[in-house]
Order: C-alpha cells, then structure tokens, then sequence
C-alpha cells in the first residue's frame, strides 16, 4: 500500500482500528452515483474507489463528492488500474492511500507524489491555490507598467521612469562599453544629473577608461557614481590577479556583483541596456520586470542593431575605441575578446566558457523575474 | 499580454521534468505505451503516419516576438523548417522525435509557452476571438477569462480523465468570432440591464462525427462565478458522460440525451453547492489578470491610408480590420497562398512575422481558427510598411475571407486518423478558383476541407465544405453547404453522392459561379443560399462541367 | 503477401519488420509473409519490447503497398505527397 500522505494522523488511527478489528471497510466502484454511494459508506473506517481502467476519471469526481458533499471523513483509497502519474490528482482529490494493480513501483509513486509544489485550484488536499498565494504578496504593477510602456519609443519610457514613476529613486546602471552611448545620450536630454553606476573592476580596457570619461563630459552627465570592489576582499580573493581564470563567476561576484549589491539599496528602480538580440538568456526581455525586489527598467530591450547603429549615426554619437575593431560586447580585458559571428554580438564574452552573463542582471535565487 | 510569474513558470518547469520522467520510463518499460500514449497527448505530443506530430499551446491564440522566433527556432533544430497553425490556434510541428520532445519543452519554457493539455481527455486549450482587445464591436477582451479558464483548468485533479476531449471558446464582441456554439462550452460576454458584463454560457455545440450547435443553459453567470460554474458543468460531465462509445463520448452527446432543460438543472443543482467556495474569484486576481492586457494608445493618429504602392490598397481593402482605438487598425497575415498548403509557415517567415510584430505590431500577433495570422495592433501610419515587409516574406495575400482563403486539415499526407487526403484538394480549389479570377467577384465565403469525419478542418461549419472519405481504396469527396461558424453559425448539409478529387475544383467554381448568377445584390454567398436554398448549387455541382 | 509495419519508438519513423526479427526504414527489406506465419510473427513483433510502437499488418503487392489502404501506406513509405511549405511570392 502506498501513502498519498494526506492525513497522516487520521491514517493511523483508521489503521489502528482496522487492525483491532472493528471498523467497517467498504468497496465502491469509480462509477458509482456519489449519492447512493454516500448512504453506503456512512459509518465506514475506510472506503477503497476501485478504478476498471486508469483512464477512467470518474473515481476522482466520487472522491471529490463523498469528501466535499457527503463529509466522509474516513480513509479513502484507490485500487485498482493506476499508473504512478496519477499521485497526485488522487491525492488532491483526497484520496489517503492507493493500492495499485501493477506493484513495484514504489519509487514512481513517491516521485509523482512530490512532483508539483504548487496547483492552480482549490481541492480537497486544502494546499492554497496559486491565486491565494498571490493575493497575500504584496502585488506591485509590472503587468500595468508593462502594458503602459508597450508601445512607448525608449526615449518616453526613460522620461516617464525618470521624472515619474521612481522620481528621485533611479539610476542607470551603465558598462560604457559598445552601444552605451545610445541610452546614455537618451537620459542626459531628460536628465543629466540622473545617477550613473559605473562598476569600476579594477580590469577594464584602458579604452573603456578613457571612454567613459570623454562621453560623460561630452554628454554632459554630472552624476556619475564610480563603484569599486573591496579592497579587503579582493586583497583575500584575487592576490594574484589570476582569479579570473580559476573562476570566472567568483571574479564577476567580487568585481561586479557584490559591489552593486551594495550600492543598489539607494534605489528602487535601475535602468539598464540589455537588448533582446543580445540573445541567450535575454531573448524574452521584458521592458519592465523584478530582480531580487528590485525594478529593472530595459528601455531598449526591442531595439536591434539596425537601431542601434542609427541612433549612433544620428546623433553623431562617439563609439567605444574597441567598436571598430570587432569589440561588439565589452567588459573586462580578461574575458572580452572580438566577436567572430555578426549575428551573435555577446559570443566575445567569456569565450570558451559556457558563461554568457556576469550576474548583475540574474536573482540571487534561480527563480524568474516576476 | 499575460507574463508568467514564479507560480507559473515552477508548474510549466515542473510539468516537463514529469514528461522527462514518463518519456524515460517508456523507454526502459516502466510504462506500456497504453499507459504512456494519455500522458504523452496531454503533452502534446501524437504518433502520426510518419512521426511524432508535437502541438504546441497558443493560449487563446496570442503570441509575442520572442515566442515567434523559438517557434521559427523549433521549426529549424527540431523539424524540417515549417510548422502548421490549426483551426483551435495552437502550431503543430510534425517531425520531432519523441527523445528531443523533453528539450523542445525546455525551449518553450524560456518564453512562457508549453505544450500542455494541448490533447488527450483533458481541458484543451482555451480559444477566443482572435482580434480581442482590437476589435470595434468589442464589449470586453476576452482574453483575461481566457486566461483564467486555463490556469483553472491546468492539472485539474479531478478532470484530467474525462470521457473525452473538452473544449472552451470565449467570445468578447457582438459578432462571434471564437465560435461560441460549436465548442463544448461557449461563453459569450453580455452586458446586463444594468450595465454589468457576464456571460451567457452555452454547451454542447461540436463537430465530429455527430455535429451540433450548443445550446444556451445560462442566459447571465457573474463572473467571479465563472470557475464554480465551469465546474459543475464538467463535473456533471466527467459523471454522466459516456465512456463505452468513443464517438458518443463527447458533452454534446449527454446534454442531446438529458435536453438541454435537464442537463441545466443538473448543473445549477452543482453549482448552488459549490458557488460559495474557494472557486469564487478574488476582484484581487480578476483586476491582476486584467491588468496584462489592453489596447496600446497612439499619439498623433493618423487616418487608414487610401492609397499607395500598387496592390497595397487591394491588400488594405481584404486584410484590414477596423479598430476600437483611433489610429490603429488590426491586419490579417494570410498563410493561404494561391497553390499552398493552408496554415503552413516556413521558420524564416515566423521569424519575420516576429520582426514585423515587435517594430510594428506593439510585439503581439495572434492565431486564427482559419488558421491565418493577425497583428492585432498597427499603426495606420505604419501599415504600408508592414505590407512591404509582408510582401517580401510571401504573406502579403490579399484574400482573407475570400474563396482562396481555405481551412483544411492535414489529411491523409500527415495524420493517422484520416481517410483521404485535404492539402492537395485545398490546393486544387484555390489555383482554379484564382485561375478564373472568382475570388475577388464572389467576396466572403468560406471553404473548408476535412480528412475525415473528425472534421479538424471544420467543413461543418463552412459555406462550402469538402469531406474525404475512402471507398474500397479510393478518395471521394462529399460537398456540404450551408455551415457558418461563429455568429448564426449552422451545420452545412450533404448535397448529394462524393465526387472524385479531380472533380472537385470544377464543382467548387460552379457553386461560386452559381451564386454570382442569382445573387442579389450586397448579397453575400451564405445569405444568398439561405435565400434561395441549396438546389440550384446542387445541380451546378452534378452537371458535366 | 503481409508485412509488418510499425513507428519507431524514439522518433515515430515508419519501419518494416525484416526476416531477422529487426527493423528496417526500407520497405524492401521487409520478410514478405503470407497468412498463417503473418498472424504470428505479429504477436511475436507485438510481444517484443523496445524498438516499435503498434505494430500491424500491411498488405505488399511487389514492392509497394497494395489492398485497400495502399495509399495510405505509400504516404506512409515515401512521406507527404504534397510540397509542404510553400515558397515566397
């Protein structure tokens, strides 16, 4: 007999009162009116729903019915032809115990039983249904900012964002590396003084270095907010400056992540760059969503190359010195290298690794952004 | 459009670790592929003539870029470069091997798509009227319900093994583009005397072997009654439905035998049970859901251009729709080339359809039940545009709701279940129909062509519908006439003995050449055969050509 | 004459049941039977676990298909008669 684990308490006082040798046990058939099968069990310790064919689903609609209407309180079981596949419907629909025709396989059952943390509907199992768990988190509106901004040119987006919705409460967070200049110009025609966090690695390309000087000035942007890594930490981590090489996502956590994760407190909402044909993990971008609590606004996440590449042109826009030679993706001298494929502009990152992101975009937890 | 949050995604993530597991347990034995074969369709995934065939769920038809282009990345890794959209707006892929299903689902999940429910005796998907929150005659988006209809009726314990297949259309607009009474249940939205919106609920209506309208048993349900309601409804259902007959197993057989009078009563005795419950949605969840869609607004609207290159005011004047919001209009994507296999699009075209529908189309595309594609949402300064880049992709056909806009099913070229063959058949019609220059003359009507008396492809419910059967090795083709889907919708009638393949075509023609005889004018194919009844087209179709 | 026909597990591809109790994508390598040892070797393909999903009995006239569901089964062998996607305008 397999456990469904219910009602582990009442299991084992119906169990213990089978054993003694009382208590009345009931067979019914999965086709059963539930009417006439309620007169039936009253009275019984435990009723087994016999199911004719696995495929035959109107012994969970009975089970449902005796619980819910009749209030059979006793232990419920279901025998017959089952597959392992229907742990957890049987449970839900409460059924304590099932005693299956194909035995041995123990394993299945308990792996189907645990297969689904959450379910859409209310049932017998009283597990709260999804909507219940989202009615008791605190709901923020993406689904409204979502569909505000759809439709909206980025340069309206960031206004809005900037002067509206987080009013005193947003940065940009910026790499100043190949296509930065575009949101960066955006955001000094509205407001120049808007922060800019610049992770200062320690490993840049000088000409990201320099770069990010000139089209500050040139763009006018009196806020920049230089962020660095520990120097304790990195003293402890890295003393040989090699670990880049032993371990790339513990050099993006010391270089980039942690240092964020200190500043980013300041704000509730960061603006960043990514674009959706930046592919891999970015390809379903939204404009707006939730990281860790914390807003990211991705203004540009539609724009392609095309676009971008225009928007440069039109407004005479300074490239990044490594723009020109093969540089589409840049961070860290270490682990930027030119990319071979036009239509992969990321595949310079970390090349040879199976790592495509630094982390400062991911949840700390591997869940999805809400 | 709806965006999973973490609920959402741990069941779609959690739903293919499961089919992994079922896929290896058949391989090693565990499972018999009796066992296995409801576990795989309620994944999608069929056993066809020459493959596996993978049906992947649009929820009420309605797409984004990102979604596009991991269909146009299915099509290419997995397949062999196309997929087919079906008259229940789902796409099928037709050449996936069963091991590299688990990590086509993977794929799926990355932007919010699966496969789920999408066959098998379960709730199937939720369709709705493919230009919900566009259309002019719109009361309310539909798609919110539809929305929740699926999350409610995803992994339901007690409705997983019903009698039979189970379908649910919801209509939102005045004119019924979702087909309200040939689904399983049809709910139409309604404004009451007092202004508010519910739904009146009709059941029973299918096609198949025994096709039948639905039938009202509700003429106002409240909507955060909707789920109790449902609920009774199907409870009833997965009680009294039959399960000795597979053909007689479907909800239209039961309420046909009970009366619609009866099953009513028996439904709302449920309902007055549960309706106090849990399954009474929170304003909280309604508002939530709704808040994911909506029309987008434009500033500076301009008016619906008149004229432009040549052939793009053809193409405005078929494939434009009307729009409730002033500037935007909704456009049909046709996938009915003259000569094509209906409903078919190549991965380079979905991946276009994908371009187009970001710059262009506010990121949302949607499927039809006649299998075409729409953008919901363009500018009206945009639309040339948008032709132009249709044009070069081949989907600028100018004949949505024309006599080459045909539906059909696979047919006897794909699926197990057919009898002869559709695609070559559909094909045939459209190249002599656009032969004889008839299509623009005739204007609206509907064509439709079946494999078999499954009637995937509708013929049911077609102006002029085709039937394959086999007689002793040979294909045969039945004409019906008269069946309308959606608003005054009817069941076509048999006009006499099948016809050889070969003779379609030239049968079809007559039909349309008959009408464009006797029409009045203003009068559309339908409304002229309703007038005139079938006879003289009966007679056009027997005479030699 | 019979043969046996069935889809392949892994990949639901048509395959025909040789002399040799395997498998074969090639209708011509599929053992011709006639009724009485048709009727068997099906139980014994149906018996077997692994490779085949459903397997059944067609009817072979030569090399190709024949009966009454020949058409079905040439579809079967030789793929979709019909160009499937359709080239651009």
């Amino acid at each position: 007999m397999l456990q469904l684990e219910r009602n582990p308490k009442a299991r084992t006082l119906v169990d213990a009162q089978i054993e003694a040798g009382g208590g009345r046990i009931v067979e019914i058939p999965g086709e059963a009116d539930w009417r006439e099968a309620a007169e039936q069990v009253r009275g019984a310790v435990q009723v087994d729903i016999r199911f004719a064919s696995f495929k035959d689903g109107r012994g969970f609609s009975l089970a449902a019915l005796l619980r819910e209407r009749a209030g059979f309180t006793g232990k419920l079981r279901a025998v017959g032809d089952l597959i392992p596949d229907q742990a957890l419907h049987l449970k839900r629909v409460g059924f304590d115990d099932v005693a299956p025709e194909t035995t041995g396989l123990d394993a299945d059952w308990a792996r189907a039983r645990a297969r689904f943390t959450h379910a859409y509907q209310p049932a017998q199992d009283q597990r709260a249904p999804v909507f219940r768990h989202r009615q008791a988190r605190p709901q923020d509106n993406l689904a409204a900012l979502n569909a505000r901004y759809r439709g909206m040119s980025a340069e309206e987006i960031l206004r809005d964002a900037i002067e509206n919705e987080w009013a005193g409460k947003i940065a940009v967070l910026s790499s100043f590396g190949a296509e930065a200049a575009v949101g960066l110009h955006m955001i000094a025609q509205i407001a120049p003084d808007t922060p800019v966090v610049f992770l200062d690695t320690g490993r840049l390309f000088a000409q990201t270095e320099q770069y990010q000087q000139a089209l500050s000035e040139q763009l006018g942007l009196t806020n920049i907010r230089v962020l660095t890594p520990d120097s304790a930490e990195a003293a402890e981590e890295d003393h040989d400056d090699r670990l880049w090489q032993r371990d790339p996502d513990a050099c993006c956590a010391l270089r980039k992540v942690r240092p964020l994760d200190r500043a980013i407190g300041d704000y509730d909402a960061l603006i960043t760059g990514r674009k959706r044909f930046h592919g891999g993990e970015r390809m379903a971008l939204p404009v707006v969503e939730r990281i860790d609590g914390r807003v990211r606004v991705n203004p540009l996440a539609s724009w392609d190359a095309e676009a971008v590449n225009a928007y440069f042109k039109r407004f005479d826009l300074p490239r990044h010195p490594l723009s020109d030679m093969g540089y589409a993706s840049i961070g860290c001298w270490p682990c930027t290298a030119p990319v071979q494929d036009d239509g992969d502009v990321r595949s310079g990152r970390w090349q040879g690794r199976d790592k495509t992101e630094c982390g400062i975009h991911a949840p700390a937890q591997r869940i999805a952004a809400e | 459009m709806y965006k999973y949050d973490a609920y959402d995604h741990a069941l779609v993530r959690e739903r293919i670790d499961e089919f992994r597991d079922q896929v290896e347990r058949r391989l090693d034995g565990r499972l018999t592929e009796d066992q296995f074969k409801p576990l795989r369709l309620m994944n999608g995934v069929y056993l066809q003539l020459h493959a596996y065939m993978l049906r992947v769920a649009i929820p009420y038809g309605t797409v984004n870029a990102p979604q596009l282009r991991t269909l146009a990345h299915i099509a290419r890794k997995y397949d062999k470069g196309y997929g087919h959209f079906t008259t229940r707006t789902n796409i099928q892929y037709n050449w996936p091997a069963l091991v590299d299903i688990p990590d086509i689902l993977e794929d799926l999940a990355k932007v919010e798509m699966h496969a789920i429910q999408t066959s098998g005796n379960c709730i199937r998907n939720v369709t709705a009227d493919p230009f919900a929150g566009a259309a002019a005659d719109e009361i309310e988006d539909s798609r919110p319900w539809a929305e929740i209809i699926r999350q409610w009726s995803t992994f339901h314990p007690e409705f997983t093994f019903l009698p039979r297949k189970f379908k649910i259309a919801v209509n939102g607009a005045t004119s019924d583009r979702a087909g309200i009474q040939v689904h399983d249940i049809g709910l139409q939205i309604v404004t009451n005397a007092a202004g508010e919106t519910g739904f009146e609920v009709w059941v029973g209506g299918g096609q198949g072997r025994t096709p039948r309208l639905g039938q009202k048993i509700r003429d106002f349900l409240q909507p955060e009654d909707l789920l109790s309601y449902l609920t009774a409804i199907l409870r009833v259902y997965n009680q009294h439905g039959r399960r000795d007959n597979l053909y007689k197993a479907r909800i239209k057989i039961l309420v046909e035998a009970l009366g619609a009078g009866e099953f009513g009563r028996q439904t709302e005795e449920e309902w007055a049970e549960i309706r106090e419950s849990e399954l009474k949605l929170p304003a909280g969840e309604i508002a939530r859901i709704r808040a994911f869609f909506g029309a987008p607004s434009v500033k500076n609207p301009q008016p619906v251009p008149t004229s432009g290159k040549p052939g793009f005011t053809g193409w405005l004047r078929r494939n434009r729709r009307d729009h409730k919001v002033e500037g935007l209009s909704s456009v049909v994507i046709s996938l009915k080339p003259v000569g094509g296999t209906p409903g078919d699009i190549t991965d380079d075209q979905l991946d276009i359809v994908a371009d187009i529908a970001e710059r262009y189309g506010f990121d949302e595309a949607r499927a039809t039940p006649d299998q075409n594609l729409v953008l919901p949402h363009v500018r009206n300064a945009d639309l040339e545009t948008v032709w132009d880049r249709l044009v070069e992709a081949g989907l600028a056909t100018a004949n949505a709701g024309l006599a080459t806009d045909i539906v059909s099913c696979p047919g006897l070229d794909y699926c197990n279940l057919a009898n002869a063959r559709s695609i070559p058949i559909a094909q045939a019609i459209s190249n002599l129909v656009d032969a004889e220059g008839l299509a623009e003359p005739v204007g609206d009507v509907t064509i439709k062509i079946d494999g078999c008396i499954n009637a995937c492809g509708h013929h049911h419910v077609a102006h002029i519908g085709v039937l394959g059967v086999d007689k002793r090795g040979e294909e045969f083709y039945q004409i019906t006439l008269g069946g309308a889907f959606g608003t005054d919708a009817s069941i076509g009638g048999i006009v006499g003995k099948g016809l050889a393949g070969d003779d379609v075509p030239g049968a079809v023609v007559r039909v349309l050449k008959t009408y464009l005889d006797i029409r009045d004018e203003d009068e559309r194919f339908i409304d002229t055969l309703r007038r005139v009844g079938p006879d003289a087209f009966k007679e056009s179709i027997y005479a030699a050509a | 004459m019979k043969a046996i026909t069935a889809n392949r597990l892994t990949d639901g591809r048509v395959i025909y049941r040789t002399a040799e109790g395997q498998w074969s994508t090639d209708l011509t390598e599929a053992e011709r039977l006639d009724g009485e040892t048709a009727e068997d070797r099906l139980a014994r393909a149906e018996a077997e676990f692994g490779v085949a999903v459903g397997p059944y009995l067609i009817d072979i006239e030569a090399d190709r298909p024949g009966g009454q569901k020949w058409r079905r089964e040439s579809i079967r062998l030789t793929g979709p008669t019909t160009g499937s996607t359709h080239e651009p305008a």
